[in-house]
């Protein structure tokens, strides 16, 4: 087990290393002057210059490659050339909220996908499932985007239910910074106020991030748990007066997880990697808007670091969920 | 489970979401304080006035520092405001300016000269942000202080438009920038979220991506000339359009900037909304190159320029718009009308135009870029293909990230055949958009046309160092005339400036020469 998990580590940090001289490179021959739409519109040539050679872009390339690595090593991601802030500093400041947001749509998605695919495969074709089956397609086909608009124009504006967009109120002072997410942290200091102000805030955009999950999560958990249902082993148990709900919980369920917790694992990359729509409808502060803000201005050390990051984070998801495999299933072995 | 019990979950659910009922709220109120917000698309990621300017950052700057001069009103006029009065030598080359004796910075330091003269060579040592207005003009050598209260700018060479370009250059507190000063950055590092400034307002919270919250400074050194003044506001990011019209309706935002045309119609006729409604001085041309391919032709240009349709612009402003009739913006000093030469849409002459270029029947494609995901500018090219279709000129249309286009611009070779600009004078002053046609202006985004007249260029050159402006009139008359004899691009139209209000919102003044969403927050009051 120890092994596996060095051996995954170590292909984690060389995939990483793949992605950041990829990366690197895109970034390099993609058209476009950072220095100069950095400098501004009416910037003269001095003034370019003077931007180039404060951010390092008068360099060869090779250079600039290998300066990039040395400063990774001592924790330095470079600075923005479009908000000259540390991109380390944006990170901490934007990455938390996205992380938040995407932790508490996937377990809203698995606490109700999970149970709602076990009663459809147990009610399968009845109204329940029925039912299930149509918010699963739309779920699938619904746009993101309309259905966050949908839920604002509803839920914030007609009925006044939930508030516009935003992670807290607008007089609201955000918690004490302990783990940097809203909800946590609030908890820790048992500032009630501002975590149900967090908590309303959390959940129209949970809510549009999630449905694509739910709706897949559902319908994967349901086909697993009907195959599982007709194995020989639960027939077995039922013959033995193993009763339903043990047969269900005990039996089958642990059973029909396994391909779900591949699609959990895929969805939380998908969902890290695909606030952007959400974060820009429901004006949500994170790491989404600006990969995409620095693309545009063709800012290349927070495109970089960004990369870095969901890259790191996706991976180890990843790792973590072949991890449960084992738990779930003893027959699996780690080599 | 049965269908009734599914029901009655459903119902649990709702009843719980009601439990949270009322949140929407207009105008927050925090000790009494009345905290007015603006719903805002653009971010504000630095805020140093030597370092950095677009619309959103000089809003805050302008609440929070003070320049010599002050833009107000439509059209724009340049008040004394740290000065309060100022003299020029004949050949415009000294400037002088007395200062008021009770203007202070946020920590209680007087504003004196000798800030005056930090903040200039400052801006100009630095070399970024607003630099390039006055770096070819001024050396940090020529600044002088002539007492506590009298600055005087020696310039390298006559600049008239100088006083013009001075309300865009802050006067920051050299103590406390200076002593946030890390290895000579002449304290860049702290200024990006600082406040050094003598403004009607200071920072209160600054959340970048979130918001920024300012407070309206009580003993302003300039008073507020309504009891009701705002006692401060949020600039509260919302970038999605849409969004921005839901928080004016529920009253979650008190003004907002950056809804579609066809919802600021739709908010104006709302109760307890008004929507202002004033004509900018943004052009949208299609610049056209003039040195490469088909249009390098002035034939091929003045018949694209008889064949747009360009009632199709009012329409796309659903009328809230109104079309260019010279070279230089409506409203900008020293524009010249004139409307009885302007290109209008004429398909006879347009195919004369083609004769004379060798292409009676077209047979050619032409590429129009614009900015990837600006519906306006999509639907400008949409009206290009009809319109040069029956000239039998095929377009192309090529959407493009800003970068890119800006890239493929400011090179002649690469610069597309048709490219849609938006340009904003940054100062009022006929020589801002003179310059925009000068060789100077190649490589920059609004000089994609690469536009290549000599005498142009020259008279350019002599409007700028005489001081008289009369004298100055009749070289911007010529200029004018001359660009558009030439035809280097469409000459579109000026789309009209809009904010959407609550009704309580009072004391909007609207100046042109603000950019896009900036708003001046010191006359803001509240009347309810």
């Amino acid at each position: 087990m120890k092994r596996y998990i060095v051996k995954r580590l170590l292909l984690i940090f060389l995939t990483l290393f793949g992605l950041i001289t990829v990366v690197f490179l895109i970034s390099r021959v993609a058209p476009g002057d950072p220095a100069r739409l950095a400098a501004g519109p009416d910037a003269t040539d001095e003034m370019v210059e003077v931007m180039r050679k404060e951010f390092g872009l008068d360099r060869p390339v090779v250079v600039q490659y290998l300066s990039y690595f040395k400063g990774l090593a001592s924790g330095n991601l470079g600075r923005s050339i479009r908000t000259r802030h540390n991109v380390i500093d944006d990170l901490i400041r934007f990455f938390p909220a996205t992380l938040e947001l995407t932790i508490f749509s996937l377990l809203l998605a698995v606490v109700l996908a999970i149970p709602l695919g076990v009663l459809c495969a147990v009610y399968r074709d009845r109204f329940l499932d029925h039912a299930a089956r149509v918010f699963s397609v739309s779920g699938m086909a619904l746009p993101m985007f309309w259905l966050a608009l949908m839920l604002q124009l509803f839920l914030a504006l007609k009925f006044d239910f939930l508030p516009l967009g935003g992670r807290l109120g607008l007089l609201t002072e955000p918690p004490a910074k302990i783990t940097h997410l809203y909800l946590v942290d609030s908890l820790i200091t048992g500032n009630w106020a501002v975590f149900k102000d967090a908590l309303l805030h959390i959940l129209l955009p949970a809510i549009v991030l999630c449905f694509p999950a739910l709706a897949s999560i559902i319908r994967v958990n349901r086909a697993e748990m009907l195959e599982v249902l007709n194995r020989d082993f639960i027939v077995s148990v039922r013959a033995h007066g193993v009763s339903k709900v043990r047969i269900i919980g005990q039996y089958a369920l642990k059973n029909a997880l396994i391909p779900t917790m591949t699609m959990i694992g895929l969805r939380y990359g998908w969902m890290l990697g695909g606030t952007i729509l959400v974060e820009t409808v429901f004006d949500w502060p994170g790491i989404g808007l600006y990969a995409v803000q620095s693309a545009v201005y063709s800012d290349f050390q927070p495109i970089m670091g960004v990369t870095l990051l969901i890259g790191i984070n996706f991976m180890l998801a990843n790792l973590i969920i072949d991890l449960i495999y084992g738990v779930l299933d003893p027959r699996v072995r780690y080599e | 489970m049965s269908s009734k019990k599914w029901c009655l979950t459903l119902v649990a659910i709702v009843g719980i979401i009601f439990l949270f009922n009322g949140l929407g709220q207009a105008l927050e109120i925090r000790d009494g304080k009345k905290i007015l917000v603006y719903g805002a698309r653009q971010p504000a990621p630095n805020i140093d006035p030597s370092q950095y300017y677009d619309w959103s950052t000089r809003m805050l700057q302008q609440s929070l520092y003070d320049a010599l001069l002050k833009y107000v009103g439509s059209p724009p006029q340049v008040i004394p405001w740290l000065a309060t009065k100022w003299e020029v030598s004949p050949d415009a080359k000294v400037w002088t300016f007395n200062l008021v004796e009770n203007a202070k910075f946020h920590n209680g330091d007087p504003v004196t000269a000798e800030a005056v003269k930090f903040s200039f060579e400052r801006t100009l040592k630095i070399k970024k942000g607003p630099a390039w207005m006055l770096l070819d003009v001024l050396d940090p050598s020529g600044i002088k202080v002539v007492d506590d209260y009298t600055i005087q700018f020696t310039l390298n060479k006559p600049y008239a438009p100088f006083e013009t370009v001075l309300p865009w250059w802050y006067v920051m507190n050299p103590k406390v920038v200076m002593a946030h000063e890390k290895e000579g950055d002449m304290g860049q590092e702290w200024m990006k979220d600082g406040d050094a400034g003598s403004g009607p307002f200071k920072q209160r919270r600054w959340e970048h991506g979130v918001l920024y919250e300012l407070e309206a400074v009580a003993d302003y050194w300039r008073g507020w000339e309504n009891p009701n003044h705002i006692d401060g506001y949020i600039f509260k990011l919302i970038r999605e359009a849409s969004s921005q019209r839901i928080a004016i309706q529920k009253g979650e935002c008190d003004i907002v900037e950056g809804i579609s045309p066809e919802d600021f119609d739709l908010v104006a006729k709302m109760p307890g909304i008004y929507v202002s409604n004033d004509p900018g001085l943004t052009t949208f041309g299609i610049k056209m190159n003039n040195q490469k391919g088909y249009t390098k032709d002035i034939n091929i240009r003045k018949a694209i320029s008889y064949a747009f349709d360009y009632d199709s612009l009012i329409k796309i402003y659903n009328g809230n718009a109104i079309l260019e009739d010279s070279p230089f913006p409506i409203g900008l000093k020293g524009h010249v009308s004139l409307k009885d030469k302007m290109y209008r849409q004429d398909l006879q002459k347009a195919k004369e135009y083609m004769k004379k270029a060798g292409h009676p029947d077209g047979g050619f494609e032409l590429e129009y870029v614009y900015v990837q995901g600006l519906e306006e500018e999509r639907k400008m090219g949409l009206v290009l293909i009809d319109n040069l279709g029956k000239l039998g000129i095929k377009v192309k249309m090529v959407p493009l990230t800003w970068p890119n286009m800006v890239a493929r611009g400011s090179k002649m070779d690469t610069s597309p055949d048709m490219i849609a600009i938006f340009a904003t004078p940054v100062f009022n002053d006929p020589d801002v958009v003179a310059y925009q046609y000068h060789k100077n202006s190649w490589g920059k985004y609004y000089g994609t046309a690469h536009y290549n007249n000599a005498e142009v260029w020259k008279l350019t050159e002599q409007a700028r160092v005489i001081a008289d402006f009369d004298e100055r009139m009749k070289y911007y008359e010529k200029i004018q005339n001359m660009i558009m004899d030439d035809a280097p691009e469409i000459f579109g139209m000026q789309y009209n400036r809009r904010w959407a209000f609550r009704d309580y919102v009072q004391g909007f003044v609207f100046c042109p020469m603000r950019f896009t969403g900036e708003i001046d927050m010191y006359p803001i009051y509240i009347q309810k």
